[in-house]
C-alpha cells in the first residue's frame, strides 16, 4: 500500500505490465501533448480575434463590470490588419504570417474566459485548475492517467528558456500525485545537452567504466536480492538502474538539436523559444507524453505588455507565431500531429483599451473574460473558430470556454474523461476540473 | 399590472399546453398540475442529478427554495410567472450541447416543455417541501450511529487470547500480533542477527546507521539488558529528535517561504523559520508529553509564552496571493482547518467547506465553527519578548530573534459561506469543536479566538482520536507501515485498522503513560514484533502477502534524509551540529544533516523532490516510495555522489594497507558485516582493472558500494 514499484518516470516496473494505472475511458484521439505557453498573456485583439468596431470606438472608456477602473485613453484598435487565411478563410493577425499560412490545421477558440486577471492565479488555473498553488499540473495528471511512452525518457519535460519564470515550480507540480508524475525541468538558454538535463552524464568517467561500475553494482545487487528471496521492490532497483544507464545516451541524443538539419532549425527560427519548441518535436517523437514550452525571456513574462504594445507585441508574435507554425508543420509532415495536440495559449487576453494615458507608450492591461486559445492536432477540428467575443472584444458572449472546459477537453482528446480522473488525497478523489467542466464537443473533428 | 400581465400570459400558455398535451391543464388546480404532470417529468430528467443524492452545480430541483433559488450560477431556476425568463426553460430548450439539460438522459420532448412552461407560467406552484433546502448546508444531526464508529468510539482495552505459555511475546503489544498470526495460522518469523537489529534499531532513533564499532559491542554485549541499554541511549541521543522532527516537519507542511513569489518581494518569506523546526526536535528530545507538544503549537502564546517557537505550526502556513480578498482568506482557513484536523485528529475536516462531508459526521457547520478559530488569528512577526514586528519589513531589518508566529486577531464566528461561496453567506456558527467529538451539548469556544480551547479539545484524554492517531503514526514510522493505513484519515473512507485492539490498547497506555512518546517508541522497538527478520516466506506471503498481519519485519527504504545522511556519515564528512538556521540542500558545502535543509514552497530541492520529499505547499499524509531513473542518475553522475565516493575512498585509503583489508573496513562501515568471498573477489578484481580517466578505480568502487541496494534499505 505505501511502496509502490515503479521503474520508471510513468509507469513502469509493475504498472507497466499493465499498461497504465488506468485503463483509458474511450478511444483516444492524442498520445502526446505540446503545450506552448505564451507567458504574461497575449492580445486576442492582436492575433486571432479581429474587432473592427474598436476603431469606430477608440477612445471611448470601455463601461460595465471592469475588474478595475480603465486609466487609459479608452478603446484602443489594434493597428494591424487581420486577414482571411487558408481554405476557411478564418481572419489572423498579420504578425502571424505563419500560423494564418497553417490556420486550416488550426482550431481558434475565441470565447476562453478565466477566473482572475492577475499572473499568478491565471496561470496557476491554467495550469493545475486551481488559483491557489495545492493542485496537480495538467501534465502530471496525465501521466497519472496515461503513464509513460518511452520508458528511456521522461514522461513529463518542462523547457523554459530562463530559470526565472512567475509562480515557478508550482506551474508543473505534481503537489499530492506521487513523485513519479512529477516534471523534468529543463532550462534551455543553452542548449548544449549536457547542461539541459540535470546529471545526464558523468564527465569524469568513461562510458566504458561506468558499464563496467554498472556491472559490478548489478551483480552486488542481485546477490542482494537473492538473499532476501527476490523482493521485488529491490528487484524494480535493479532495472531502474538499468534505465537510467540507458537513458543517458537516450536523452543525450534526444535531447540534442544540434542534430537537426540547418534547414529545419531555420525553419524554427533560432530564438530560445524556437529552439525550444524543435526540442519539443524531438520529444514528442520520442514519445514524451506532455511537453510545456514557456515562452519567457530575461523580461519575465514578455507577453506581459503594459506599455509599448504595439511596439512588443508584433515582435513576440513574429517569434512566438513562426517558431509554432514551425512545429504543427514539423509534426504534421512526420505523421505526428494527428496524434499530437499542440496547445498555443497564454493565462488571459489582453483589455481592448488601453491601460496608460501616454499615447506613445499606450499598452494593454490583463483580461479575462476573454482570450484566444489556438489548438492543432492531436484530434481537434482543423481550419475552425469557436465561440465568439462581443463586438470590442470585452467578454466571451457565443459558446463561452471556461479554462476547466479546456482542460476537459483536452484530457477527453486524450482518451481521459475529465469526471472519471481522479485520485483519492485527504478523504476524497480529485480532479483536475475539480466540480466544473464540460467537454467542448464541436471543437472535436 | 404585474398581475393582470401574468394573467394575460398565463391565459395564452395555458391554452397551448392544453392544446400541446391535450390536456385540461388551465382548469386544473396548480398543485394537482404539478404532482400529476410536472414532478414525472422532473423525476424522470432531473432529479438524478440535482435532487436528495446529488446537487450538481449546487442545484436541487426537487425543493421549492432550490427551485426559486436556483444553484451556483445564482440564476434562479425557475421564475414564478415568466417562463421565457426561467432557467429551466432557457437549458432544457438550449440548442447548444454543452448547456443543454438534461445533460445525461434525453431530450425532452415539445409537448414535456409546453408543460413546464404552462406549470412556470401559472405560478409554479410547488408543495412545501418542509426541510429547508439551499440556504443553509448544513442539515447532518449527529447520530448515534455516527458516534460508533471505531475511530470515535472511547480508547477500549482488551486481553489478546494467546496460550499462557506462549514465549515470543516481549512486550504486552506482542500479544495482539501473535493472537491475529495464530488466529489466520501463522507464526512469528526468526528473530534478526543482532548486527541487523543494531543497524535497524540506529536507524529508526537515530536516522543515522551505527558506526562498526558500536554494532561490534552491541553483538558482543550478551548481558541481560544489552537490548534496553542500546535503545535507551538511542533515544537519549540528539539525534533522535531529529529523526522524530522528519517525521512531524512534512505534517505540518513545514517551509521557509511561499508557493506564490511576485517579482522580488519576499516579504512573506520565514527567515527564521528553522526556530520552529528546532523546537520539534527539541521537544522530542525531552520527550515533552504529546498532549503538550499539540497544545503549545496551537497555543503557545496563550499556555506557555517562552515556547512561542511552537507556533510556527501554524504561523509557517502559507500565505496565499491577494491577501486583501475574502476569498483567499477562506482557502488560508481551508489550509489551517486542513493540517490540524488531518495532522493531529486524522480528520479530514476540509471536506465540509463546501456541503457536508460526504462519508463523515462532519458538517458545514463543523468546519465553519472550526475556520472561525483561525478567522480570528492572524499571522505576526514576535521576538521571543513578546514584541511584534511589522508584517512588510524587510527580513535583514528584522530583529534577528523575530519568529512568525500567530496571536489573536479580530474575534469573528463566521458565516457558513454556502457551498465555499464567500459571497453566499448563510447562518452564522458560533467557534467550536466538530459535534461529533462532542457530548450531546457543543459548548463555544469564549476565549479570544478560541485556540486554546481548540488545543484542550485535541489533547484532551477524553478525545479518542488524538492518541490513535499519533501512535499509528509513530508505529508507521518504525514498521514502514501503519496500522491504518491512512494515516491522515480515520474516517469512513480510510482504511480500517489492521489490529484495531492493538491500536487502542497502544493509544491508552499512551495517555496513561502521560503521552510519552519515548516510552511509546521504547515498547515498540523492544517488542518481539520488531525484531523479526525482514525476509520473506513463500508460505507465509501466501496467506498475508502484504505481511499486513506482521508475521515479519518490512523490509524499508531509507527516507532521503536517512540515505544523503548515511553517504555523508559513511564518507566521513557529516556535521552533527544540532539545531540553526537553513542551508541550501543544493550547496556543495553544505555538509550537515539533511532535516537541516532549506525547505521551499516555491522550489522544493531537486534532491528533496526526487527522494519524495513531499510537496511543502500541503498537510503530507505520508511519502509516495518512487523508484525512479532520475534518482539513479543521481547516483551514477551527480557531484555530489563523486565527491562523496572521492572522500569514501581516501578515508578507507587511510584505513587499512592492503585492498582486502579496505573492502572489508567499507562493508562494515556501509552495511555493518564482512563481504563474502565472492563480493571481495569481485572487488579485488574491479579495482585492478586499469583507469582510463582520472577517476581512480577506487572512487569508481566506491561509488558502486553508495549507489547499492543495500545502501539504501534497511533489512
Amino acid at each position: 500500500m505505501l511502496s509502490r514499484m515503479c521503474g520508471g518516470f510513468g509507469m513502469l516496473g509493475l504498472a507497466s505490465a499493465l499498461g497504465s494505472p488506468i485503463p483509458a475511458h474511450f478511444a483516444p484521439r492524442a498520445k502526446r501533448v505540446i503545450f506552448l505557453f505564451l507567458n504574461g498573456g497575449p492580445s486576442h485583439v492582436d492575433t486571432f480575434d479581429p474587432k473592427p468596431a474598436l476603431a469606430k470606438n477608440e477612445g471611448k472608456q470601455p463601461e460595465g463590470n471592469l475588474f478595475k477602473q480603465a486609466k487609459g485613453n479608452g478603446f484602443m484598435p489594434s493597428p494591424f490588419a487581420f486577414k482571411s487565411c487558408g481554405q476557411s478563410g478564418i481572419e489572423v493577425c498579420e504578425t502571424l504570417p505563419h500560423l494564418g499560412a497553417i490556420i486550416d490545421d488550426c482550431c481558434i477558440i475565441r470565447s476562453m474566459h478565466t477566473d482572475v486577471p492577475n499572473h499568478e492565479p491565471a496561470l496557476l488555473q491554467m495550469h493545475t485548475g486551481n488559483v491557489q498553488p495545492i493542485r496537480p499540473s495538467l501534465g502530471s495528471w496525465l501521466l497519472y492517467g496515461l503513464g509513460n511512452e518511452n520508458e528511456n525518457l521522461p514522461g513529463y519535460v518542462v523547457l523554459r528558456p530562463t530559470p526565472k519564470i512567475v509562480v515557478g515550480p508550482a506551474l508543473w507540480s505534481n503537489s499530492f500525485l506521487p513523485a513519479e508524475y512529477q516534471a523534468t525541468s529543463v532550462i534551455t538558454s543553452d542548449m548544449n545537452v549536457e547542461k539541459l538535463v540535470a546529471n545526464i552524464r558523468n564527465p569524469h568517467i568513461t562510458p566504458g567504466e561506468q558499464r563496467e561500475q554498472l556491472d559490478v553494482l548489478g551483480e552486488l545487487n542481485r546477490m542482494h536480492l537473492s538473499a532476501r528471496n527476490g523482493d521485488a521492490e529491490l528487484n524494480g532497483q535493479i532495472k531502474t538502474m538499468e534505465t537510467a544507464f540507458r537513458m543517458q545516451s537516450a536523452a543525450m541524443e534526444t535531447f540534442d538539436i544540434s542534430r537537426e538539419p540547418a534547414s529545419v532549425r531555420a525553419r524554427y527560427g533560432e530564438t530560445p523559444f524556437a529552439r525550444s519548441c524543435l526540442l519539443a518535436r524531438r520529444l514528442a517523437e520520442a514519445g514524451v507524453r506532455c511537453t510545456t514550452v514557456y515562452y519567457t525571456s530575461s523580461d519575465n513574462q514578455p507577453w506581459d505588455t503594459h506599455n509599448n504594445h504595439n511596439e512588443r507585441h508584433p515582435k513576440l508574435c513574429a517569434d512566438a507565431g513562426k517558431a509554432a507554425a514551425a512545429l504543427i508543420s514539423d509534426l504534421k509532415q512526420r505523421g505526428l500531429l494527428e496524434d499530437t495536440l499542440v496547445v498555443f495559449s497564454g493565462e488571459f487576453g489582453r483589455t481592448p483599451y488601453s491601460e496608460n494615458k501616454d499615447k506613445t507608450k499606450a499598452g494593454r492591461d490583463h483580461h479575462h473574460t476573454a482570450f484566444s486559445t489556438l489548438l492543432a492536432g492531436g484530434g481537434v477540428r482543423g481550419g475552425y473558430v469557436h465561440g465568439a467575443t462581443d463586438e470590442l472584444g470585452m467578454n466571451a458572449v457565443d459558446k463561452p470556454v471556461h479554462v476547466h472546459d479546456l482542460h476537459a477537453t483536452m484530457l477527453h482528446l486524450l482518451g481521459l474523461d475529465h469526471e472519471r480522473l481522479t485520485y483519492r488525497y485527504a478523504g476524497r478523489d480529485f480532479r483536475l476540473t475539480d466540480v466544473h467542466g464540460h467537454v467542448v464537443r464541436d471543437i472535436i473533428a | 399590472m404585474m398581475t393582470i400581465l401574468n394573467s394575460r400570459k398565463f391565459s395564452v400558455a395555458a391554452c397551448i399546453a392544453a392544446i400541446v398535451a391535450g390536456t385540461v391543464a388551465a382548469a386544473e388546480d396548480p398543485l394537482a398540475q404539478y404532482e400529476r404532470e410536472v414532478r414525472p417529468i422532473l423525476e424522470q430528467t432531473c432529479f438524478k442529478c440535482h435532487g436528495a443524492e446529488k446537487q450538481k452545480g449546487g442545484l436541487r430541483l426537487d425543493q421549492k427554495e432550490g427551485m426559486l433559488g436556483g444553484g451556483d450560477s445564482g440564476e434562479p431556476a425557475v421564475v414564478r410567472g415568466k417562463s421565457a425568463e426561467s432557467h429551466l426553460i432557457k437549458l432544457v430548450t438550449s440548442t447548444n450541447p454543452d448547456e443543454v439539460m438534461p445533460q445525461k438522459a434525453e431530450r425532452l420532448k415539445p409537448e414535456q416543455v409546453a408543460i413546464l412552461k404552462s406549470w412556470i407560467d401559472r405560478g409554479a406552484h410547488f408543495p412545501e417541501s418542509g426541510a429547508s433546502a439551499d440556504t443553509s448546508t448544513s442539515r447532518r444531526g449527529i447520530t448515534d450511529a455516527d458516534r460508533q464508529f471505531w475511530s470515535f468510539v472511547p480508547l477500549r482495552r482488551t486481553t489478546p487470547e494467546i496460550p499462557a505459555d506462549a514465549k515470543w511475546p516481549r512486550k504486552p503489544l506482542d500479544r495482539f500480533i501473535l493472537a491475529k498470526l495464530t488466529a489466520r495460522g501463522l507464526s512469528p518469523s526468526a528473530e534478526a542477527s543482532r548486527a541487523v537489529l543494531a543497524r535497524r534499531l540506529t536507524f529508526d532513533l537515530t536516522g543515522l546507521p551505527p558506526t562498526p564499532e558500536e554494532i561490534e559491542s552491541f553483538v558482543a554485549d550478551t548481558d541481560a539488558g544489552a537490548d534496553e541499554r542500546l535503545v535507551d541511549r538511542l533515544l537519549a541521543s540528539p539525534r533522535f529528535g531529529e529523526r522524530m522532527a522528519s517525521l512531524w516537519l512534512p505534517l505540518a507542511r513545514y517551509a521557509e517561504d511561499q508557493a506564490h513569489q511576485v517579482g522580488d518581494d519576499t516579504k512573506f518569506f520565514y527567515p527564521n523559520a528553522y526556530k520552529y523546526r528546532e523546537w520539534v526536535v527539541g521537544a522530542f528530545n525531552r520527550d515533552l508529553p504529546y498532549d503538550q507538544f499539540i497544545k503549545l503549537q496551537l497555543a503557545a502564546d496563550k499556555i506557555a509564552p517562552d515556547e512561542l517557537a511552537a507556533l510556527g505550526f501554524l504561523g509557517l502556513g502559507p500565505k496565499y496571493y491577494n491577501r486583501n480578498r475574502i476569498e483567499v482568506m477562506a482557502d488560508e482557513w481551508e489550509d489551517r482547518v486542513d493540517t490540524v484536523s488531518r495532522t493531529m485528529l486524522g480528520l479530514t475536516v476540509a471536506c465540509a467547506r463546501c456541503h457536508d462531508h460526504k462519508f463523515d459526521p462532519i458538517s458545514t457547520d463543523d468546519y465553519y465553527a472550526l475556520a472561525g478559530v483561525f478567522a480570528s488569528t492572524r499571522m505576526v512577526n514576535k521576538t521571543p519578548d513578546g514584541r511584534i514586528e511589522k508584517e512588510n519589513a524587510k527580513a535583514q531589518q528584522m530583529d534577528p530573534t523575530v519568529m512568525h508566529v500567530v496571536e489573536d486577531g479580530d474575534v469573528q464566528n463566521l458565516n457558513v459561506f454556502i457551498r465555499g461561496n464567500a459571497q453566499r453567506k448563510g447562518p452564522v456558527v458560533e467557534r467550536r469543536f466538530p459535534q461529533v467529538l462532542c457530548g450531546p451539548e457543543t459548548v463555544a469556544f469564549r476565549e479570544g479566538s478560541g485556540r486554546r480551547e481548540l488545543a484542550e479539545a485535541i489533547a484532551s484524554a477524553k478525545n479518542p482520536l488524538t492518541a490513535r492517531v499519533m501512535v499509528n503514526r509513530v508505529w508507521g514510522l518504525l514498521f514502514g507501515r501503519p496500522l491504518v493505513a491512512t494515516p491522515s484519515n480515520f474516517g469512513h473512507s480510510g482504511v480500517l485498522p489492521t489490529h484495531p485492539e492493538l491500536l487502542d490498547d497502544l493509544a491508552a497506555r499512551f495517555i496513561e503513560g502521560g503521552w510519552s512518546v519515548k516510552a511509546l517508541v521504547r515498547e515498540i522497538t523492544l517488542s518481539a514484533t520488531y525484531r523479526q527478520v525482514a525476509d520473506s516466506d513463500a508460505g507465509k506471503a501466501g496467506r498475508d502477502s502484504d505481511n499486513a498481519l506482521l508475521w515479519r519485519m518490512n523490509r524499508r527504504r531509507l527516507t532521503v534524509e536517512q540515505w544523503r545522511d548515511a553517504v555523508l556519515f559513511a564518507s566521513g564528512e557529516l556535521n552533527e551540529g544540532t539545531g540553526g538556521a537553513s542551508k541550501e540542500l543544493g550547496d556543495a558545502g553544505n555538509l550537515r544533516r539533511t532535516l537541516y535543509a532549506r525547505i521551499s514552497r516555491l522550489k522544493l530541492d531537486d534532491l528533496l523532490i526526487q527522494f519524495d520529499y513531499p510537496d511543502a505547499n500541503v498537510h503530507a499524509e505520508r511519502r509516495s516510495v518512487t523508484t525512479t531513473p532520475i534518482q539513479k542518475l543521481f547516483m551514477l553522475n551527480s557531484p555530489f555522489m563523486q565527491r562523496r565516493a572521492s572522500v569514501f575512498s581516501a578515508r578507507l585509503q587511510g584505513m587499512a594497507e592492503s585492498d582486502d583489508a579496505r573492502v572489508t573496513a567499507a562493508y562494515r562501515i556501509l552495511f555493518g558485516r564482512d563481504p563474502v568471498s565472492r563480493e571481495l573477489d569481485m572487488a579485488l578484481g574491479f579495482l585492478r582493472k586499469p583507469n582510463a580517466s582520472d577517476v581512480t578505480r577506487w572512487e569508481q568502487y566506491a561509488q558502486i558500494l553508495l549507489a547499492s541496494n543495500e545502501m539504501l534499505y534497511v533489512d
